[in-house]
């Protein structure tokens, strides 16, 4: 089932409408060229202008991407950029809206937006950068880092327990998620895409090579663990048999559209004021007469 | 002026506040201007709460700390409540078998109260009525002490059970029953009311949560993102209440930090959005301020005061937010802050404050506290023809296509305010960048750039400061000792205090203050004796509104002419005195500060400022 786009496609949209002057400050073989691209694709495959997008990012290494394209774009506060995403989206539903995090500030500081996205199930997707680690503050500890791991912050070891994402995710009964490796531009492309078309909350887990402070998870190890689940036949209504390919990562790492469920309404469609209108609250802006509010008062 | 004071007391959740309503909108719609206040302990049920009413034929926005009648609904008014009363006044109770102890005896007979015991508990009973019924039979019971007809009360109540026949019946019986009690058994229990004007009959009596909450629609608020604190939570819970009416969306955040950032994003797709909180719930939003300031994205934070710190008194309420609203966030930039002084300003300074925020592309944040959020004010229906929406949006599509990304926040522009268009426009697209940033939102750190970006945020506060109007300035004052004061009916009388010109004005007093603190200083200088050691006296009130950025100019020239100059705020630092002599080196001679949970009562007031009169110097 494929859910409409609320804006028209534009005609002849390219890579080079998305391109900009600025340079590119990754570190050499950062997983973020590889998001970067593919990110763009989908939006050029998808028709959309960069005037027509709206793109979220949070703060760390990914969030220097808000310059490194086009786009209107916002670059917010450490772990916050759900909640200004979604209020973006539901002033302008019309708007596609994509937010962008970091796995050190949403499964930390921003964790709390993390779960209230999913359970409102606002319509936007969010791109989870995984690269186990604070990138941008120089290799410290994220609650994704295997616990043991010397980092920064730890030269003992972590040792606080591993969060398991996806075991949590899958247990806020979200409705769409799926797994990129940022090594493969191809499949991220394509679960964007339908991301970006996906009814409510999308959640898309990246995961990142880290060339510089993730040496747990390298580029080369994720390249020859990571496999396609629509190679193997897996049905996305599946959710059981996705939540166990999603946490299952020991020998190989499943990745593709692990679950997907259209039938449920999004935050916006099951609100009563909202139902039957067809404009936005961006185009609603206008004085209002209250006489009738003030009746009651009299 | 003549002005009735009654006082229901009782448990929370014993229906005090349905008699207090009752009661305040019947004696509104017979001729008079009602001011309700509510006091109650952080509890649901249980703990010792008031509801009190201020009525009067002329304007009344205060509250007095002695009344003329208590009712008790419980035997812990009997205890607590006696000394509430003025001389002669009555207490109204249902205690079966109660007696005072002697001192409070001994009150009662020197202050001739009379204390009237209704059986009430019976005649429910009696009538296999529910007991919150015992409302209605103590709200007809004050209304024939008041010498009104059951009719008006009956029109009244009848209103609210219109569609429930057999709940109707039984509430216009117990109306007919406290009105016998009263013909039966209290023949003699008179209160007489001042004469009744009909100025009030069409008035709205509404809390000023509620006005603010009708501001906020009619200045085209569509979305409201909240976290329930006290006293900002009656406006969400209107606005929540009305939202099949208006079509609003309303989001109950996860909390504060996240609803700051909803209408953040909410404002920066292009709607207006809106947020409220109190101090706790504010410290949260104070990274989001920051990074409004930064994107220069407008919002508006409605700030309802309580004391702190920390929890504090959550149902009491303060002025104590002031330099945090001043200063919150890190950082320097433009900011504005206002303060709500009453109903009329809640519904008024909605849209200004939207305007503001969106003309200047600023965070605006609103003052108010829980005594403007939950009292309840008579109020002139809202006048909707002056206001007009100010967007400071390019619209204009042509206009759009021309757009490059550097107009966005291009640090050349004149005033600071660089153009602003929506996302989702077919234009030139930016970035709004938390990083300091170039003109069109690309990260860019050089010492020139970061210069020029913060001149040009910085620059704007100029601007509004220029646009802003200078504080108020009210004057009460007569030629002979013994000369009859301004008097005058409800607004009118108001009105003709307000100074528009006051080149060759000198007072002898002047009275400073903000916010809640206006409608009590005018109650209580409506009363004033004007005069001191038998010579005549001119006393003005000056009223700051816009308290950032700070206009000093009229402050500054009524100060050097002004003999006494007394401050008036509910914080103890004196933090407008504060923000006044840090930006003009005049200090204020005196202060009246009280921090204690409570408003100032106009009684009180009318003694403080008594006591600094007599002060020599």
């Amino acid at each position: 089932m494929s859910i409409p786009l609320h804006t028209t496609p534009s005609a002849g949209v390219s890579m080079k409408d998305y391109s900009t002057q600025t340079r590119c400050s990754w570190c050499d073989g950062c997983g973020d060229y590889g998001i970067w691209t593919a990110a763009k694709e989908a939006l050029v495959e998808l028709g959309l202008a960069p005037w027509q997008v709206l793109l979220c990012y949070d703060v760390g290494c990914h969030g220097n991407m808000s310059d490194k394209l086009q786009g209107y774009r916002f670059h917010g506060l450490h772990g916050r950029v759900l909640p200004f995403a979604a209020g973006a989206k539901l002033a302008n539903p019309k708007l596609p809206v994509i937010a962008f995090g970091g796995d050190g500030a949403s499964f930390s500081e921003g964790i709390g937006h993390l779960v209230h996205s999913v359970r409102s199930h606002y319509p936007i997707t969010f791109v989870l950068h995984n690269n186990g680690n604070y990138g941008l503050t120089t290799g410290q500890a994220s609650s994704l880092t295997p616990q043991n791991q010397p980092m920064n912050t730890a030269p003992n070891g972590v040792a606080e327990a591993t969060l398991n994402s996806m075991d949590f995710i899958f247990s806020l009964e979200p409705t769409f998620v799926a797994r990129g490796f940022s090594g493969d531009i191809k499949q991220m492309k394509s679960i964007f895409k339908a991301a970006l078309v996906h009814r409510g909350f999308a959640f898309v887990d990246i995961l990142q090579a880290c060339p510089t402070y993730n040496h747990f998870a390298t580029h080369t190890m994720l390249m020859e663990r990571y496999y396609k689940v629509e190679d193997e036949g897996h049905d996305p209504l599946d959710f059981k048999k996705a939540r166990a390919l999603a946490i299952n990562t020991g020998k190989r790492i499943a990745t593709g559209i692990l679950y997907r469920n259209e039938t449920v309404p999004n935050f916006i469609e099951r609100l009563v004021p909202r139902q039957g209108k067809t404009t936005t609250l961006v185009e609603e802006v206008e004085k209002v007469d209250i006489s009738k509010l003030m009746e009651e008062f009299v | 002026m003549t002005r009735v004071s009654l006082k229901i007391v009782g448990a929370s959740g014993q229906g005090i506040d349905s008699i207090g309503e009752i009661l305040a909108k019947v004696l509104k719609r017979s001729g008079y201007c009602v001011f309700g206040y509510r006091e109650y302990p952080s509890l649901i049920k249980g703990g010792h709460a008031s509801y009190q009413l201020d009525f009067s034929n002329e304007a009344i926005e205060s509250t007095e700390m002695k009344v003329n009648i208590v009712i008790a609904l419980n035997h812990h008014g009997l205890e607590h409540n006696v000394s509430d009363l003025k001389a002669g006044g009555i207490l109204i109770h249902s205690t079966e078998v109660w007696q005072f102890p002697k001192e409070q005896q001994a009150l009662i007979e020197r202050l001739s109260i009379s204390v009237v015991y209704l059986p009430i508990e019976k005649m429910i009973a009696d009538l296999k009525a529910k007991p919150i019924l015992s409302n209605v039979i103590l709200s007809a019971f004050l209304w024939a002490i008041f010498g009104q007809k059951a009719e008006s009360l009956k029109t009244m109540v009848g209103e609210k059970f219109a569609k429930k026949k057999d709940l109707l019946d039984l509430n216009m019986r117990c109306i007919d029953e406290g009105f016998c009690l009263k013909k039966e058994q209290h023949k003699d229990l008179t209160v007489t009311l001042p004469k009744s004007s009909t100025t009030w009959k069409k008035h709205l009596l509404l809390t000023g949560s509620k006005a603010m909450g009708l501001g906020a629609v009619h200045a085209g608020v569509r979305l409201f993102a909240g976290y329930p604190m006290t006293p900002s939570s009656p406006l969400l819970h209107y606005i929540a209440a009305i939202q099949n009416k208006t079509g609003m969306v309303i989001k109950q955040a996860e909390d504060e930090i996240t609803a700051a950032q909803i209408v953040s994003g909410a404002m920066f797709a292009g709607t207006r959005a809106l947020t409220a909180t109190s101090g706790g719930g504010f410290d949260l939003m104070s990274e989001t301020v920051s990074m409004n300031a930064m994107i220069e994205n407008p919002a508006v934070f409605v700030l309802a005061q309580r004391p702190g710190p920390a929890t504090g008194l959550p149902t009491w309420t303060g002025q104590a937010d002031l330099l945090m609203a001043v200063h919150t966030s890190h950082g320097e930039f433009t900011r504005c802050v206002l303060a709500v002084s009453n109903a009329e300003d809640a519904f008024g300074l909605m849209s200004e404050a939207f305007n503001i925020a969106e003309e200047f592309q600023i965070s605006v944040i609103v003052l108010t506290d829980k005594h403007i959020a939950e009292a309840l004010y008579t109020e002139k229906p809202f006048d909707q023809k002056k206001m007009i929406i100010k967007r400071g949006l390019v619209t204009d599509p042509e206009k759009r296509r021309k757009l490059v990304a550097a107009d966005r926040y291009d640090p050349k522009v004149k005033n600071g305010v660089s153009l602003r268009w929506l996302p989702g426009s077919e234009a030139a697209t930016y970035v709004a960048q938390g990083d300091e940033h170039s003109a069109d939102g690309t990260v860019e750190e050089s010492a020139r750039n970061a210069k020029e970006q913060i001149d040009k945020r910085m620059r704007k506060a100029e601007w509004l400061k220029k646009m802003l109007p200078e504080p108020e300035l009210f004057r009460v004052e007569s030629a002979r000792p013994d000369a009859a004061r301004p008097t005058g009916t409800g607004e009118v009388g108001r009105g003709k205090w307000k100074v528009e010109s006051d080149e060759s004005f000198a007072p002898d007093i002047l009275l400073i203050g903000w916010g809640s603190t206006k409608s009590v200083v005018l109650d209580a200088l409506k009363d004033y004796p004007l005069t001191t050691n038998h010579q005549p006296l001119s006393i003005a009130y000056l009223h700051f509104t816009n308290l950032w950025p700070l206009k000093t100019e009229r402050f500054s020239a009524l100060c050097s002419k002004a003999k006494k100059t007394i401050l008036i705020e509910g914080n103890a630092q004196g933090q407008l005195g504060m923000l006044l002599k840090q930006e003009t080196g005049t200090p204020i001679h005196h202060r009246i500060l009280k921090y204690d949970g409570r408003p100032f009562f106009v009684d009180e007031l009318q003694s403080l400022i008594g006591e600094k009169l007599t002060t020599d110097h």
